[in-house]
């Protein structure tokens, strides 16, 4: 059985940091990435939005072909398609998600960690020596991994944050059920990303457009089923393509789950640390998840590492990642999920009214912020919750 | 504690199913699993609650008779 210091389970943004920075922190250990899937970064669940300075402090977006577009501007929508433009400098990119996984695997890779495609975890148990022996299906054969540290970065299913004893279920409120497209030969701005909010477009969530290219675009909605007319995610994306792109090639499409809730209570357990999807960690207003997810791998692996070398990796010393991480973003998303629950008492009469007061503002002058003082003038009982964070 | 059995419990149709993924944190008694690209439902923890139905977002969750 190969007995190995950090084994990572899912090589995607948070695995894939989490195995580079722990082995960039103490280079002397054996680090493993398992990747359950062919190849790293495939099939992509995602819209593939991320933000500049978050993706920043990873890689370096300029001229990197995982960078599919630079967006520099959003676009709200309200329900009766009134555009808001905000112009902002450098908001984001949309990535390429199969080459940007690859890239922060090939990260790891280079630093000194053992990466293995179609690898799949399927269950481990605590043994008498202080390790996880992870059972792992690699190409058909039962293998077995002996590790004194396992990192859980297996996205929204979780499974080795269950495995470990911690609570990782999710409300149904709190679980944005999402579908997407990839749509060619479609008009609309190639430098912006519209976000457009609607009950009947995507009840509890909102519908998006991001440009991968001049003409391309991943163009998805998520909504919460419990706020439905009971059709699903699948069928709402159908009917809003249908009446906003009636002509536009369909080339692709997935289907997920964002988790709209905040962190997990517990995210470590003796040898375990829970890192991204996985442990909730995602802006529970936007659904954005990639940045926390590469944070949050950053933290873990730096943890691991220094757990092993101390010679403790019992869940008191790991406790000092859930804290890390609840300091560093956790708590700011105890504050947004607070805010989306305000947020659930608009309706969409009120979206097309302030759409029309915001575009009285003279383009250059509108900011989120300018929105949101608006949205607040309309809507005194958003003040408490908000007012803090975002003006 | 004895289990009582629900009238209807969940079946997958894998056929529709995407292995998404979304519906195994929704489950409280954690009875669905994805595991080599198969998702199942296991018969005797599911408690009928269908919570993880309407989620899904293609629709491959049913609720049947429990037989």
């Amino acid at each position: 059985m190969p007995d190995v210091d950090v084994l990572v389970v899912g090589a995607g943004p948070a695995g894939a940091v989490a195995a580079w920075h722990a082995k960039q922190a103490a280079p002397g250990l054996d680090v493993v990435l398992l990747e359950r899937d062919r190849a790293v970064g495939s099939p992509v669940r995602c819209a593939e939005g991320v933000g500049d300075a978050g993706l920043r402090e990873f890689a370096n977006p300029d001229g990197a072909d995982w960078a599919a577009r630079k967006i520099t501007r959003v676009i709200f929508q309200a329900p009766d398609d009134t555009e808001v433009v905000v112009a902002e400098r450098g908001v984001g990119w949309i990535l390429d998600r199969t080459r940007f996984d690859a890239y922060l695997a090939a990260e790891a890779a280079a630093a000194g960690a053992h990466v293995l495609v179609g690898a799949e975890a399927t269950g481990m148990s605590r043994n008498d020596n202080e390790r996880w022996d992870v059972r792992v299906k690699e190409r058909g054969q039962d293998t077995s991994y002996r590790a004194r540290v396992v990192i859980g970065a297996d996205g929204v299913e979780t499974m080795v944050g269950r495995w470990a004893g911690l609570d990782t279920r999710v409300p149904a409120r709190d679980m944005e059920s999402c579908a997407q497209y990839v749509l060619q030969g479609i008009e609309c701005d190639p430098d912006a990303i519209y976000l457009q909010f609607s009950e009947a477009i995507a009840p509890g969530g909102y519908a998006w457009i991001f440009p991968k290219a001049v003409g391309v675009a991943n163009v998805g909605l998520g909504l919460v089923a419990l706020k439905t007319d009971g059709r699903n995610a699948r069928q709402y994306l159908d009917a809003w393509v249908d009446r906003r792109f009636p002509t536009a090639a369909r080339t692709g499409y997935t289907v997920g789950g964002v988790i709209v809730h905040t962190t997990i209570k517990k995210t470590y357990a003796d040898g375990v640390m829970i890192a991204g999807d996985a442990a909730h960690m995602i802006n529970p207003l936007s659904g954005g998840g990639i940045a926390n997810a590469m944070k949050a791998g950053r933290l873990a692996g730096q943890t691991a590492a220094a757990a092993i070398c101390a010679g403790d990796t019992s869940e008191r010393r790991l406790a000092a990642y859930h804290h890390a991480w609840m300091e560093l973003l956790g708590e700011d998303h105890l504050k947004y999920y607070r805010i989306k629950q305000a947020l659930e008492s608009v309706d969409d009469a009120f979206f097309n009214k302030l759409a029309r007061t915001v575009n009285k503002i003279p383009r250059e002058k509108r900011s989120i912020g300018r929105i949101f003082t608006h949205a607040l003038i309309r809507h005194p009982q958003l003040i408490p919750v908000a007012a803090r964070f975002f003006v | 504690m004895r289990r009582v059995t629900p009238d209807t419990i969940a079946v997958v149709d894998l056929a529709v199913c995407d292995r998404c993924g979304l519906c195994l944190p929704l489950c409280p008694p954690e009875a669905i699993h994805l595991e080599l690209n198969v998702l199942t439902v296991d018969r005797a923890a599911c408690t009928g609650c269908e919570k993880c139905v309407g989620p899904c977002p293609v629709g491959a969750l049913a609720m049947v008779a429990y037989a």
